[in-house]
């Protein structure tokens, strides 16, 4: 009897093991600040971490399907400097389409590299991390962009608006996951991505196109990256050239922490979902108890070990495994 | 007059136009670099007295101000006959910074002006031109201390004075709201780690108990010179805290970001300043949101600095700490001020 309990308490915790780390730092920091829990709270954090979020959505992709993209932070820079500079050009209107165009078309440009030319992805995607920050200097002359007319403009609905009183960027994110969790997890595309990712040479032996998928999943991430950058662009309604510098970084944590494997084939929408979560939660946890910033960057990452740790380990059913 | 440098055809006039280097949060991993070479055929200005001073600067492009410094500086050489400048961009790479100087000094170039990417590890190729006679003056953020031996002046801003002249802004306008025995303040820095971000905070944080000794700083976390960031931070604390009074941002891109979320937050009355009046903050002011600033404007920056380089070849006595001035600038006395083009 209790070795069936064990069991099945062991079950649970190998499928949920993230979620459960997450409830732990959740109650650790509502007891370290009561505040920390406070509907304005979660929605400043959530709304925050809907710009990682969504970039990270995309990423799921590239990650499951066997490949890294770490160009979506300069990536991001792009979209929310050319979006912010069209806006006073041609309108709103225009600029939205025109941005995620221009934006997708980068996307393509790392499939094609990628699944097209077999180039591996780590070397494409951060030589693209430069070669975009170089373009969107390029572009913006170095100069910082704002939107002229801050006041009268409804671009700022996708960043600073609310529906139904929640915050619009989470209303995005949300209903980003689902659509795209639905995609993974639902569709015949979706078996696709895990199979390239699990056993590409299988995949292709069921008649699977390897290039075509992998292809657009970087147009996928790409537009995930599109909508970052105009929550982002929307929010402050001007921007730094350097705005998304360092995220990839971030969004590739927070895919990792949610169980993606990075050797692909394994990881799902809610989980990168509640990895995001994590990351936002913990850095404002720490804001909140006030601890010293030297002291965060080090925390931050203490934390983030040990939920990769009590994930794992939860999955092998014991915490200590050495490499055999 | 301008003399860009590639690679060894100095009969040209050449400008480095761009020239930008990434850096990874975490390590450099790759580095793209584009050089757009204009090229025109006018001929160098003959004459025996041309002093020839080569730059290298830190970033150009990677931000508003080291754009408008490098124009602005170009533009004070170009309009100076008796100067030869030769204008290089280190694209924040402190290996390729070492190897300018050392380009410049086997140029024999009469002096050189150089904006650190690190105050440390510049020191030996500061030295090598000490050393090899050429005057250096560091622009806009100082080296480490033990280079002052090799340096002839630096030229910038005082960042320590910036940040007490912050807190008498803040401090005078809580005293014309009655609120100076109560207020609540609430400070963001720029990066951790950062000279010009370390001298602000140290100025601020000691002047404001001087001038207003009641009021409370209650929190101080880094906005990282970033404008997302800084309205994180601040949506935090306007969660944790119930009464903010002020906020001090190390900046006015910070600034604005606090402003933001204080707005969104739907939280008004809180009195914000900054530093470096930027554009966003300038506005920000005239729509009666953002309190003040001071006003650094890298053109004059950029002046100082060929003025200091050619003082110190015309050998004139000089301060090791050659400052320029930066005022204060509120919603009060703005109109003295034209908008920051950055």
């Amino acid at each position: 009897m209790a070795t069936l309990t064990k069991q099945q308490i062991g079950s649970v915790l190998a499928k949920q093991g993230i979620l459960i780390a997450f409830a732990v730092f959740i109650v650790a920091f509502t007891v370290a600040n009561p505040k920390f829990l406070s509907v304005d709270n979660v929605f400043s954090v959530v709304r925050s971490s809907a710009i990682l979020g969504v970039m990270a959505l995309g990423v799921t992709f590239v990650v499951i399907s066997g490949n890294l993209d770490l160009s979506v932070g300069s990536m991001m820079s792009f979209s929310t400097i050319v979006v912010l500079d069209l806006h006073d050009q041609i309108g709103p209107l225009l600029a939205i389409p025109a941005m995620f165009a221009m934006t997708m078309c980068l996307g393509a440009f790392i499939g094609f590299l990628v699944g097209y030319l077999r180039l591996n992805s780590l070397i494409v995607t951060l030589g693209m991390l430069s070669a975009i920050h170089g373009l969107t200097l390029t572009y913006s002359g170095g100069q910082n962009m704002d939107i002229a007319d801050k006041e009268g403009t409804w671009f700022s609905v996708f960043g600073q608006g609310t529906a139904l009183g929640i915050p619009v960027p989470i209303v995005i994110f949300a209903g980003l996951a689902a659509l795209l969790g639905i995609v993974l997890a639902k569709t015949a595309f979706g078996r696709k991505v895990y199979a390239v990712g699990g056993n590409g040479t299988a995949a292709t032996f069921s008649g699977i196109k390897r290039a075509r998928t992998v292809f657009t999943c970087y147009v996928i991430s790409a537009a995930c990256v599109a909508t970052a950058g105009l929550i982002q662009a929307s929010r402050s309604l001007g921007s730094q050239n350097t705005v998304g510098q360092g995220l990839e970084l971030e969004v590739l944590a927070a895919v990792i922490l949610g169980g993606a494997s990075l050797l692909g084939g394994a990881g799902t929408i809610f989980k990168t979902v509640i990895g995001v979560l994590i990351l936002g939660f913990i850095q404002n946890g720490l804001l909140l108890m006030g601890l010293q910033f030297y002291v965060q960057f080090v925390v931050t990452w203490v934390i983030i070990i040990l939920a990769v740790w009590l994930d794992i380990a939860a999955k092998r059913g014991k915490l200590w495994s050495p490499i055999a | 007059m301008v003399v860009g440098v590639r690679e060894g055809r100095p009969e040209k006039r050449a400008i480095i136009i761009t020239r930008e280097e990434i850096h990874m949060k975490m390590r450099n991993i790759l580095a793209a670099t584009t050089a757009i070479v204009a090229l025109t055929s006018t001929a160098f200005a003959a004459g025996h007295e041309t002093l020839k001073i080569g730059i290298t600067q830190n970033n150009v492009g990677v931000d508003s101000y080291q754009t408008t410094y490098e124009k602005a500086f170009i533009a004070a050489a170009e309009a100076n006959d008796a100067v030869e400048a030769i204008v290089l961009d280190a694209g924040g790479d402190v290996a390729r910074q070492i190897a300018q100087m050392e380009d410049l000094i086997q140029q024999e170039v009469d002096a050189i002006i150089i904006w650190p990417t690190n105050g440390e590890a510049v020191i030996p190729a500061v030295r090598k031109a000490h050393q090899a006679g050429i005057p250096v003056i560091v622009t806009n953020s100082n080296i480490a201390e033990p280079g002052f031996d090799f340096v002839k002046s630096f030229s910038g801003p005082d960042n320590i004075t910036q940040g007490a002249r912050s807190a008498e802004i803040m401090c005078d306008k809580f005293k014309d709201m009655g609120i100076e025995n109560e207020a609540q303040v609430v400070h963001i820095t720029g990066q951790p780690g950062y000279t010009t971000a370390i001298e602000r905070a140290k100025g601020f944080e000691d002047r404001l108990p001087e001038v207003c000794p009641n009021v409370t700083v209650v929190d101080t976390q880094p906005g990282d010179w970033n404008r997302e960031k800084s309205q994180q931070v601040m949506e935090a604390f306007l969660v944790k805290y119930d009464d903010i009074d002020g906020v001090y941002a190390g900046d006015d891109n910070m600034g604005v970001g606090a402003l933001n979320a204080a707005k969104a937050a739907g939280r008004d009355g809180i009195i914000f300043v900054g530093a470096t009046n930027f554009a966003v903050g300038y506005e920000a002011m005239a729509a009666g949101e953002y309190w003040g600033s001071i006003y650094q404007s890298p053109v004059d920056d950029a002046e100082a600095a060929l003025k200091t380089a050619i003082d110190v070849l015309k050998g004139e006595e000089l301060p090791f700490l050659n400052y320029f001035d930066t005022p204060k600038i509120t919603q009060d006395n703005m109109g003295e001020f034209t908008k920051p083009v950055f």
